[in-house]
Parts: C-alpha cells; sequence; structure tokens
C-alpha cells in the first residue's frame, strides 16, 4: 500500500484543533463579514500575497463587506464549509466537485489566468531530467520511482493518473517507489534533481514559471494542445472555480459575481470569467473513480480485497484452517467408523463361523486325538497288511514254479482272508472314532463309559497292557456327560499311560483307572508305573503343541483339558504318592 | 527258485499270522523255515539246531526279549547265525544299532517279498563264508598246537624269512640248534617252504607275523 494513509494520531489531532479553532473564533455575529476559503498551494502567507490583487479589488467593488480570506488545504475548507463558516470557496476544480457533490458548492465565476483559455487551464505535466534520454514515453515511467506532491493533488496527480489509466498503467503497481514530498511543488523538481526520484509529477504551467528548474527538467511526452502555452502531459482542464456554498445568500453570490466580473485584469493577467463547464472534472474522477465517484470503487471485489488484503488473507486461511479442520476430522471419523465396521463385521465373522464350525471343532478335537494314536494305528494296519502281501506274493512263487498245491492255496487264501477282517476291523475303529456327531450331554453311567474307553484301547493294541479298574462307585449311578468327550480324555489318559511304560516291560507296565465320587465330583484317576515326568514339562502340561514324544503333536493333554473344563471340571496330573509313575485325574461335577 | 536248501531258515516275530506268512513265502523259494513267537522260545532251541541254522529273521519289537537282546545273547553264546532284522516305521535307531551289533541286514515293513528272499540268501552267503573262515582258522590253529613254544618261536622267524644265522643270534642259541627247530617245525606241519608257513601263521592270526 503507498504511504500515503493519514495516521489516526494527525486525525485526533486535526479534530483537537479544529474544536479549539471553533471555540476561539468569534461568531458570525456580523453579517457584513463574508468569509472566503482558499485552497493553498503555497504556504498560507504566500498565498494570500498572491490573492492579493483580487483581494484588494474585490474589497474595493464591495466596500460594505469585510472580506476574510482564509488559505485552508482539502480538508480544513471542507470541515469549514460543512460547519458553514466558509461563504464562498476558491479551490482547484478537483477539489470544487468534491464539495459540490458533498456539500452543494456552486461554481459562481471561473478564472481567467489569462494566457490560456479558462475551460482548458489546467494540466499536468511529468518533468524528467533533461540529462536522462529515457524514459521518451509515460510506458516507460513503469517499474520508475516517482515524485509527487500527494496522491490528492489534482494538477499535481490525478489529472496524469487518469493518462496512464487510459495507457493501461495502474500506478498502484507499476511504479517501484512513491517519494511524496508534499507542498510546495517545487519539492517534486529537488527530488527529481536529487535523484530521490526518477521522474515527477507537477501542474502544468509550474515549470515553465521557473527557469532555474527549467533549464535541467524536461516535460515528458508533451501534448499538442494548440492554444495552451505550457508543456502539458495530460489533457487540461478548466481554470480554479470560485463557488458559493448552501448557506450563501443569492444577493451575497450575485454582488461578489457582478464585482468580479466587472473587475480589470490584474498585473498577473488574471481576471474572473462565467463558470465553465466542469463535466470533463466529473469525467475525470468517474474514471478514476475517486472523489464522488468513490462508490464505484468501493463495490469491487478485487478493490476490496486490495484494500482489506490482510484481513482477507486471514479470513481465507481461517476458512483453509477450517476446513483442513472439518475435512481431517471427517476422515477420521470415516475411517475409524470403517476400522469399527471392519472389525464388527470380522468378529461377527468369527462367531458365525465358530457357531457354524462347533460340530467341525469337536471333529478336530477327535482327530487331534486320533493324531496321537496314529503312530499306534499305524503299526496296527501294517501287520494284516504285510500278512496279506506275503501270502499273495507266495502263492504266485508257488504258482509260477508249478509247485502251488491246493493245501497251500486254501492256508494262504484263509490267511489272507482273516488278515483283511482284521485291517478292516482296525479301519472301521478309526472311523467310528473320527466320525463326525453332534456334541450331547446325557446321564450316563461313569462305570460303562470308562470300561468301554478301556476295552476301545485295548482292542487297538497288539499287546496291551494291563488295565486294572479300581471301582468305587455305588451300582446304578448316573453322571451327566458327553459320553464320547470323556471317553477321548480317558483313552488320552490310557494312550500316555502306555507310552510311559511300554520300553519298561510287561511286569512294569500295568495301568490302573480309579473310579470314585465324592462332595459332588466325580473323579477318574489314571495310574501309569513311568518313570514320572520332568518338572519342567509338568509345569507346561497342558499347553498345546508341548510334547515329548518325537511323533507327538501335543495337542493331546491340552485338548483334554479343555473337554474336562467344557464339563466345568478339571484335569490335574500329580506324581504317585505310592512309587513311581503319574496319576492324571480327570474331575466333572456329579449332580448325584 | 526251485533249489532247496538243506539248512532252515528261523523267523522270531510276535505277530503269529505275519511270522506264519514268513515262514510260507521262505517255503515258496525253497527254503524250510520254522517260526518261534518270542525270543525265548527259540533260544531253547537254538543250541539243538545250531549247525543246522541258515539264517535267522527276527522282529526288532517284541513284547519280553526284544530283537536286539536276542542278538547279543547270540553273540555272547558263540552262535553265529546271520540276522535280518525286521522293523517298524519310525525304527531306523534301533535298526542302525542291529547293524552296528553285526546284523546282516535290516527290511522295514512293509517290504517286497523279494527283499526279504534277497536278504535271506545274502545272509546266508554272508554267514557261510564267515563259518568257513572259521574252519580254517580252527584248522590252523590245530596245526600250530603241535609245535612247542620254542619250535613256534623258532617258525615265527622263519616265516618272516630270516636266514638261520640271524635267528640264531636274536634268540641267543646256536645255528645249529636253529637248523633242528626249523626241521621239526617242517615235520609237524607238513610244509615244504617258509612261504606256505607264513601263511598258515596267518590263517590262524591275521596279525602273527606284525611287530
Amino acid at each position: 500500500m503507498p504511504a500515503f494513509r493519514r495516521s489516526p494520531l494527525a486525525a485526533v489531532l486535526f479534530c483537537v484543533l479544529l474544536a479549539a479553532g471553533a471555540w476561539l473564533a468569534p461568531a458570525r455575529a456580523d453579517d457584513a463579514v463574508v468569509r472566503i476559503g482558499v485552497l493553498a498551494f503555497l504556504s498560507g502567507d504566500d498565498t494570500l500575497q498572491a490573492w492579493k490583487p483580487v483581494r484588494e479589488q474585490l474589497q474595493r467593488g464591495l466596500p460594505a463587506y469585510r472580506f476574510e480570506w482564509l488559505p485552508l488545504d482539502h480538508e480544513g475548507m471542507r470541515s469549514r464549509a460543512a460547519r458553514g463558516e466558509l461563504d464562498f470557496v476558491i479551490t482547484n476544480p478537483g477539489h470544487y466537485v468534491d464539495l459540490e457533490a458533498e456539500l452543494g458548492a456552486s461554481r459562481v465565476l471561473t478564472l481567467d489566468s489569462g494566457e490560456a483559455r479558462p475551460e482548458r487551464a489546467i494540466g499536468s505535466a511529468v518533468v524528467v531530467p533533461r540529462t536522462a534520454e529515457v524514459p521518451a514515453r509515460l510506458e516507460e515511467l513503469r517499474g520508475k520511482r516517482v515524485a509527487l506532491v500527494s496522491r490528492d493533488a489534482f494538477g499535481g496527480y490525478q489529472l496524469l493518473w487518469r493518462e496512464l489509466l487510459a495507457l493501461g498503467i495502474d500506478p498502484d503497481h507499476a511504479f517501484a517507489a512513491w517519494e511524496v514530498v508534499g507542498f510546495p511543488m517545487t519539492r517534486v523538481f529537488d527530488a527529481v534533481l536529487d535523484g530521490q526520484a526518477d521522474f515527477g509529477i507537477v501542474r502544468a504551467c509550474l515549470l515553465e514559471s521557473m527557469p532555474q528548474y527549467a533549464e535541467r527538467l524536461r516535460v515528458l511526452a508533451p501534448r499538442d494542445e494548440p492554444g495552451f502555452p505550457c508543456a502539458t502531459t495530460s489533457r487540461l482542464y478548466p481554470d480554479w472555480p470560485l463557488a458559493t456554498l448552501r448557506h450563501t445568500s443569492p444577493e451575497l453570490a450575485r454582488e461578489v459575481a457582478v464585482a468580479l466580473l466587472s473587475m480589470p485584469r490584474t498585473a498577473q493577467g488574471v481576471s474572473w470569467a462565467v463558470p465553465a463547464d466542469y463535466q470533463s472534472v466529473h469525467e475525470l474522477f468517474r474514471e478514476l473513480q475517486i472523489g464522488p465517484y468513490a462508490y464505484l470503487r468501493a463495490p469491487t471485489l478485487m478493490a476490496l480485497a486490495e484494500r482489506y488484503w490482510q484481513w482477507v488473507a486471514a479470513l481465507v486461511m481461517g476458512i483453509v484452517v477450517w476446513v483442513i479442520y472439518t475435512v481431517r476430522v471427517e476422515h477420521r471419523v470415516h475411517v475409524r467408523t470403517q476400522e469399527l465396521r471392519a472389525a464388527l463385521e470380522e468378529r461377527q465373522a468369527i462367531e458365525a463361523r465358530m457357531r457354524a464350525n462347533q460340530e467341525q471343532v469337536d471333529h478336530l478335537t477327535r482327530l487331534s486325538v486320533l493324531g496321537e494314536l496314529s503312530g499306534t494305528l499305524a503299526h496296527e494296519l501294517n501287520q494284516p497288511l504285510a500278512t496279506i502281501g506275503n501270502y499273495a506274493q507266495s502263492v504266485l512263487r508257488r504258482a509260477d514254479a508249478g509247485r502251488l498245491s491246493e493245501a497251500a492255496s486254501r492256508e494262504a487264501a484263509g490267511e489272507i482272508a482273516e488278515q483283511a477282517e482284521r485291517a478292516a476291523a482296525i479301519l472301521a475303529r478309526i472311523r467310528a472314532f473320527a466320525k463326525k456327531r453332534v456334541g450331547q450331554r446325557e446321564r450316563r453311567d461313569p462305570r460303562a463309559v470308562v470300561s468301554e474307553a478301556v476295552a476301545l484301547f485295548r482292542g487297538m493294541l497288539a499287546q496291551a497292557p494291563e488295565v486294572t479298574l479300581d471301582d468305587r462307585l455305588a451300582p446304578g449311578m448316573a453322571v451327566e456327560m458327553d459320553a464320547l468327550q470323556i471317553q477321548q480324555v480317558v483313552l488320552n489318559l490310557l494312550k500316555n499311560a502306555y507310552d510311559a511304560c511300554r520300553d519298561l516291560g510287561p511286569e512294569r507296565c500295568s495301568i490302573r483307572v480309579g473310579l470314585s465320587i465324592s462332595a459332588g465330583v466325580l473323579r477318574i484317576a489314571v495310574r501309569d508305573q513311568g518313570p514320572g515326568l520332568d518338572p519342567v514339562i509338568r509345569a507346561r502340561l497342558f499347553e498345546p503343541f508341548l510334547s515329548t514324544k518325537a511323533d507327538g503333536l501335543g495337542l493331546g493333554l491340552s485338548i483334554c483339558k479343555t473337554i474336562a473344563e467344557a464339563h466345568g471340571g478339571r484335569l490335574e496330573a500329580r506324581e504317585a504318592a505310592d512309587g513311581p509313575g503319574m496319576v492324571f485325574t480327570l474331575s466333572i461335577p456329579a449332580h448325584d | 527258485m526251485t533249489e532247496t536248501h538243506s539248512r532252515t531258515v528261523h523267523v522270531v516275530d510276535d505277530d503269529a499270522a505275519f511270522r506264519r506268512s514268513l515262514v510260507f513265502l521262505l517255503e515258496s523259494v525253497g527254503w524250510s523255515a520254522r517260526a518261534h513267537a518270542s525270543a525265548e522260545e527259540f533260544l531253547e532251541q537254538c543250541h539243538a539246531a545250531h549247525g543246522d541254522m541258515a539264517c535267522l529273521v527276527l522282529d526288532i519289537r517284541m513284547p519280553m526279549m526284544s530283537g536286539l537282546e536276542l542278538q547279543q545273547r547270540l553273540r555272547a553264546e558263540g552262535c553265529a547265525v546271520p540276522v535280518v532284522f525286521i522293523t517298524g516305521h519310525g525304527d531306523v535307531e534301533l535298526a542302525v544299532q542291529a547293524m552296528k551289533h553285526g546284523a546282516s541286514d535290516f527290511l522295514e515293513k512293509p517290504f517286497k517279498d523279494q527283499a526279504l528272499i534277497d536278504a535271506v540268501v545274502a545272509a546266508v552267503r554272508k554267514g557261510d563264508a564267515a563259518r568257513a573262515d572259521v574252519a580254517r582258522r580252527e584248522e590252523a590253529l590245530a596245526v600250530l598246537e603241535r609245535l612247542s613254544p620254542r619250535e613256534r618261536e623258532v617258525a615265527r622267524l622263519v616265516a618272516l624269512g630270516w636266514p638261520n644265522k640271524l635267528v640264531a643270534r636274536e634268540l641267543d642259541i646256536s645255528e645249529k640248534t636253529v637248523h633242528v627247530h626249523r626241521q621239526h617245525v617242517m615235520e609237524k606241519t607238513e610244509l615244504g617252504s617258509a612261504a606256505e608257513l607264513a601263511r598258515l601263521m596267518l590263517r590262524a592270526d591275521p596279525h602273527a607275523l606284525d611287530g
């Protein structure tokens, strides 16, 4: 932003001074006093001096009035006029148009400075050092530093502004630096000559009137304006008007007008003419969207954005942050929701799968137990198969040699049939055991269930060890259980007991199964005579996949424990109190 | 496979049907075969039937005395019968042990009938060879038994090719005495040369001429 905004402090000071002035200034008690405000572009005294011929003529022409001339700046003149403290104003055409719009100022006369016609008297000139060849055209001013009295200056800036805009140059962005030097306007010349700026903007004719500057400065791109005595870079506009204000009496206005019109040309060649047409000034202001036409500028979004860009940027930033935040939160909520939904679906799927596969799970546990027994079963099946093979091959050999007797044929065929049955029986046992079935609880006699398991176990082995049943149950006892699962446990314990003692010889390989009930708990205890268990192994006995056997899966006891717990019971292991071996005890509740 | 063998193959297996099938198979190729239900049962008959035994087909796993134990008992009792072991699945370690203790072969169940037959034939052949070795050693030992201790010393040095003079110096006796001992050795062993004497001594003891 260019640095010509008024500081708030200055504005406050100004208001204070105005208030003080209003207090000190004597009220307009005497109607014969006529106050004329004059725009001061020089110092106050110089301004009064410059208007001295006019002042004297007017006073002479209208002796009944006492004319008070007040040299004022733009704002001073506006505020005094607004308060009704001025009867007439003499100001530049731009300021006049402002006052006309705001305070109803009305031109009465236009100054005739003598050399140019009143309606084409004011222009703006761009001055550059005569030594500089460049710039030669206005377009070349882009990127240069400018010196001027004020951005509010009419001849000193605004006229040229219009010319720049016509060339598509926006002064707000085109120049490298703004050297705002203030009045008097000759400071602009000094700034250019001192090198503080590359060019200056002044009122046309100012340079021509000052030979000491004119010999070192020239006007850039002078227009061809016939009848205008000076070089001007801008178009020409009417000269200063004398204007009345709303409260000025028409009587007084007429008298002053007549007096000034009838006034002879002063020594400086100044006289007054009928009011010129200030339409060109209106056009200028409309194009520049300033003064009374500032409202044209206000609504454009770009203009607003330029003016309040910090606020706009902050707002945009805020919106962006808010949008990002919102999007992020939305996204996270979305992701979390997705995760939650996925987790829920997964859980539901697992539950559904578990429900659907409960039978399958049962089946698998049985298969696992079967796997534990498979080493033994493979050995069992090997026997009949090898036997059958031997007989069949022998028969073939004898037949080939022509020595196959009928007796031998019968013997071989009989043995083969017998062994085939033996194999089939083993397979049937496995299949019956592995067959899927829905788990069911029913009241069963524990003695019968355990006896069946023992019989099954002994039937699976060629050299089954001795199994004694220590039965301390009352006859006709019934306990609710899944008989097949309990049998799995018992089978497993029997198999373990057998594995523990099979290498120790038949006299040590006897297994005792105890059946007892006390305090509503049924106990099935399987006791072996083996070497017992290493404490480390014992501590981890029921963990899955722990096995001391080369071909073991390590699932047997883990599954047994699961079955025991499913019955609300327990599976425990301890060393036998009397002598070597382990006792595995399955306890399940027996509600009478 | 129509040849018949004078000697008997013995089968020891606790599975009755299986051991019967082995006997049936062996008889199909001309062997005479006898089945035994346990190691103990076999041991009782072993001594009686020693010379008649062609080989032993032995189940490595049996409830009372295992196959391995039986093998050791036979070695301890000098019953030099070749053994073919039959092992179950996963009994490789036992089989290795059996081979270390001089088993002829082992067969993992289930096996091809031809594999068993080949194993039995090879075992019998090995057994015969071992038996012949033993016979020849015993014969050589019997011949050398006829020599006095001094004559044996002289015979060893002669077999090594030493001239009489050196032998006399070594044993600190007269050359003439060496000559007499040498003559007695050749007469008692009924051999004609030092080379033949060396061969006899090596047959009796493969390390006889060492160091």
